[in-house]
């Protein structure tokens, strides 16, 4: 990892005296790291194989598959947005990878390009539909979903598409132990880290959610920033569908179903703020790595799997108190 | 009659009044007026019951008020028209004015619809509103909707009426109308007091006028024997009273900016102007008057709906706020500043530099150079005199006049050569608006920057601006040039002000 930190438009580099937010953030991601290294120490005195390559492979290989669906998600907290649609865009374009492998016959190369380039165009069209028409996000995503989803149940029948067995390689395979997958997503994330912090494409977009208004007055084309953000969570959901089907060695229609939560738990356990303006590259890595090792512990302790959705919902609420508890107490030692 | 005894407030780090005694009397229209930071606020929160004061005692005919809450106020009959107007968007007139007293069907708790209207209504036609009372509040003008507060005020009896820059959002039109109803209101006995920062409505509707300044009363004064230079005078205080900062030669400068007719439908109505470099151009005139919304079309933040502008001579489209930067260089200071001006939960070098971000990246690696950012960031911190620890510091941590100097900040970095700066020191201390107005000024005359200053405090235009256009109803309807000699100035404007207020 290169990045750390949080990205909150320019919050570090040489000078003295930091702002006490940035202080606060790394704090909180400093945080994050402590509860993977406990969660990490608990789940070893659990289970005996925990530390096994196997064990390792599939919870790096599952990390990294959050932290796709969380960064889908949090591209548009970052504008100031947000979108239902993540998981029904998974799956929308698992159909057509499917479409494309098993019905048309295609190279995998071209219906791998189709299915990420069906994403980033279903994000477009979220964007355009918010900016253009002015309509708040949560609607537009929200009926975006239904229709995906619904266009997705039509054509597939339900029934999984067969992959060819070269395809499965990425998804399957490792590096010296360490999944492909997870190395994929931890360049990419990387990439991302880099490009909020340092590039003006990603400081626009972080100024587009801190500020709207102000934003826009310093010559920030705002509409298209918000477009941007919904192209990348488009394509970043596209892309966790394909390695998904890679991983799963079929295409299955119901990939994507459980993203919704997930994006938000991880992203919002990562620090991203669901104000906009403020995104943690760090945190999105180990709010994943939290998320992971907890639902590995609960079934490590054969937890009953019928009340996981109470389980994540309380880890979203808690990560939420835990943050607004802090920006209290912090306003009430400035005397606010 | 309404009675403050040597009220003193004080505020971690403010004594935000001190000693201020003073009478209501019934059926006066009383102003009370002071710059941004002088007490006024503090003073109505008094009365109202929101804030208690640390020393002194309010009298209300003749019983001394304990008041916990704006709700007792209410009760005593104090009532207040404010600046971010009160009531429920959407819910119907009738609603909003009848709210704490809904008339029910006997004791079933179902409202009796057919008496709210009938009850609502005659109070509507006291403020002379004839909109059918289940009209939605939504739908209403700011001029009806404080129409409607005030039709409220009525309902509950109010014998004392505050009013907080009632007309900041009204056109002088509605402004007029709503002077005339306080008139008649004055009339049958409700005390009314006035606070407002615009001269022309103190002598145009009140009886009195109460200057506070710093936190103290400087006077009350009879409106009829007084003029405007003298209010001035009381307002800003002999010492910080310099006058006018200097010629600016202005006319030796090129010309730099040129409209033409330029009309936005129901905002502007053919405005034509030119600014050349090195000059102060003032824009003066009430909210709406049509000054920020000719800005917004400058920055081609709104659209041009007919008419032309030239940038140096040349036909300027300006078709988004990043054109009038880049392609023209014209920085526009909002203002608002904490909406619409700053990030400000980022660093002060983000708002520093955020219009020069594409100026300072790495060709390849799209790589923002912190040190450049830095480097931005110390000299305008050096060169403003902003007060800050460093390019690291939160911007919200800044006092309201160095988060200013970070709004100006921000075009200087992009080297615009035109500024358009809105009301610069609204909210800004006494002290820190001298060195915003040394600082503006200095930037024309050493600078050579192209300068339109708008702002509705009139010392402060008369001050700086070397030539005055002033705003009425979307359009100019004078221009006052010569401004070097303070006094004939303000005689100048109150001339140009007074011709168009009856």
């Amino acid at each position: 990892m290169t990045t750390h930190g949080t990205e909150q438009l320019g919050s570090r580099g040489p000078g003295p005296a930091a702002g006490d937010r940035r202080e606060r953030i790394s704090g909180r991601t400093l945080g994050l790291m402590i509860s993977v290294a406990i969660l990490f120490a608990v789940l070893a005195l659990l289970s005996q194989s925990f530390f096994s390559s196997y064990t390792m492979f599939v919870v790096s290989r599952q990390m990294a598959f959050y932290v796709l669906v969380a960064l889908s998600q949090a591209f548009v907290l970052v504008v100031g947005q947000m979108s239902l649609a993540v998981g029904a865009i998974g799956s929308i374009t698992t159909i057509v990878l499917g479409l494309g492998l098993d019905t048309w016959g295609l190279p995998a190369w071209l219906a791998v390009v189709l299915a990420l380039g069906l994403g980033a165009l279903a994000g477009a069209i979220n964007g355009l539909i918010i900016t253009r028409l002015k309509i708040d996000s949560f609607i537009v995503t929200l009926s975006m979903m239904f229709i995906f989803m619904g266009l997705r149940s039509g054509i597939s029948g339900g029934s999984p598409y067969k992959v060819p067995e070269s395809f499965s390689f990425i998804g399957q395979k490792s590096l010296f132990g360490v999944p492909y997958v997870f190395l994929l997503v931890v360049a990419l994330l990387a990439l991302v880290g880099y490009m909020y912090r340092h590039t003006v494409f990603g400081r626009r977009m972080l100024a587009t959610g801190g500020n709207a208004a102000a934003a826009r007055l310093s010559g920030i084309h705002t509409d298209r920033m918000v477009v941007w953000a919904h192209v990348l969570s488009g394509a970043f959901a596209a892309l966790a569908a394909v390695l998904w089907a890679s991983k799963l060695g079929s295409a299955a229609p119901e990939t994507g179903d459980d993203w919704l939560i997930i994006s938000f738990a991880v992203a919002i356990i990562g620090g991203t703020g669901l104000n906009g303006g403020i995104i943690s590259a760090m945190g999105v890595f180990m709010g994943s790595a939290i998320f992971m090792l907890i639902k590995h512990g609960l079934v490590e302790v054969k937890a009953n799997p019928y009340y996981a959705n109470s389980f994540l919902g309380l880890l979203i609420l808690l990560a939420i108190v835990v943050d607004r508890v802090r920006e209290l107490y912090s306003d009430k030692q400035k005397g606010r | 009659m309404l009675e403050l005894k040597g009220i003193g407030k004080r505020f971690p780090g403010v004594q935000a009044l001190q000693d201020v005694s003073l009478a209501f009397e019934p059926g006066e229209i009383h102003a009370v007026v002071g710059e941004n930071g002088a007490g006024k606020s503090t003073l109505i929160k008094i009365i109202t019951g929101i804030y208690q004061p640390d020393e002194g005692e309010v009298h209300f005919e003749g019983r001394q008020l304990r008041f916990r809450s704006y709700r007792d106020s209410l009760a005593q009959g104090i009532d207040i028209v404010s600046q971010e107007i009160q009531v429920i968007p959407e819910s119907t007139i009738a609603e909003n004015i009848m709210l704490d007293k809904l008339p029910t069907r006997g004791k079933t708790g179902i409202i009796d619809w057919a008496a709210v209207n009938r009850v609502a209504r005659t109070y509507l036609e006291q403020v002379g509103l004839s909109l059918a009372p289940d009209t939605v509040i939504k739908r209403l003008s700011p001029a009806h909707k404080q129409l409607v507060q005030i039709a409220k005020a009525l309902s509950a009896e109010a014998r004392v009426l505050l009013l907080d820059e009632p007309t900041s959002s009204l056109t002088e039109h509605e402004a007029q109308n709503l002077f005339a109803i306080l008139r008649g209101l004055k009339e049958k006995g409700v005390t009314i007091i006035f606070v407002s920062h615009k001269f022309e409505e103190v002598f145009a509707l009140c009886d009195k006028v109460s200057v506070l300044r710093d936190g103290r009363l400087v006077g009350t004064r009879k409106i009829s024997d007084l003029k405007i230079p003298e209010l001035v005078q009381m307002m800003i205080g002999r010492e910080v009273n310099a006058t006018h900062l200097g010629r600016l030669d202005a006319d030796r400068g090129r010309e730099i900016l040129r409209a033409e007719h330029v009309v936005r439908a129901g905002k502007i109505e053919d405005v034509s102007f030119a600014v050349r470099e090195g000059e102060i151009l003032g824009f003066y005139g009430l909210v709406g008057a049509g000054r920020t919304e000719l800005a917004r079309v400058l920055i081609g933040e709104d659209r041009l709906d007919a008419g032309a502008i030239y940038v140096r001579g040349e036909r300027a489209h300006i078709r988004s706020v990043a054109d009038s930067l880049e392609r023209y260089g014209i920085g526009y200071v909002t203002e608002n500043r904490k909406e619409e001006g700053l990030l400000l939960q980022s660093p002060v070098s983000t708002n520093v530099t955020i219009a020069v971000w594409p100026r300072i990246v790495q060709a390849l690696t799209r790589y923002i150079s912190r040190a450049k950012e830095v480097a931005i960031t110390r000299r305008m911190i050096q060169s403003l005199e902003i007060q800050a620890t460093g390019p690291n510091q939160k911007t919200e941590d800044l006092s309201g006049g160095n988060q200013q100097k970070i709004c100006l900040s921000k075009w200087l970095a992009a080297d615009c050569d035109i500024l358009i700066i809105d009301e610069p020191t609204v909210g800004v201390d006494i002290g820190a608006k001298e060195h915003i107005h040394r600082l503006i000024w200095d930037l024309a005359k050493t600078r050579r920057k192209a300068i339109i200053l708008i702002s509705s405090d009139l010392p402060e235009i008369v001050k700086i601006a070397s030539r005055i256009l002033v705003f009425r109803e979307h359009r100019v309807v004078g221009e006052i040039t010569g401004v070097d000699d303070e006094a004939r100035m303000y005689d100048k404007v109150s001339a140009a002000i007074g011709r168009y207020l009856n």
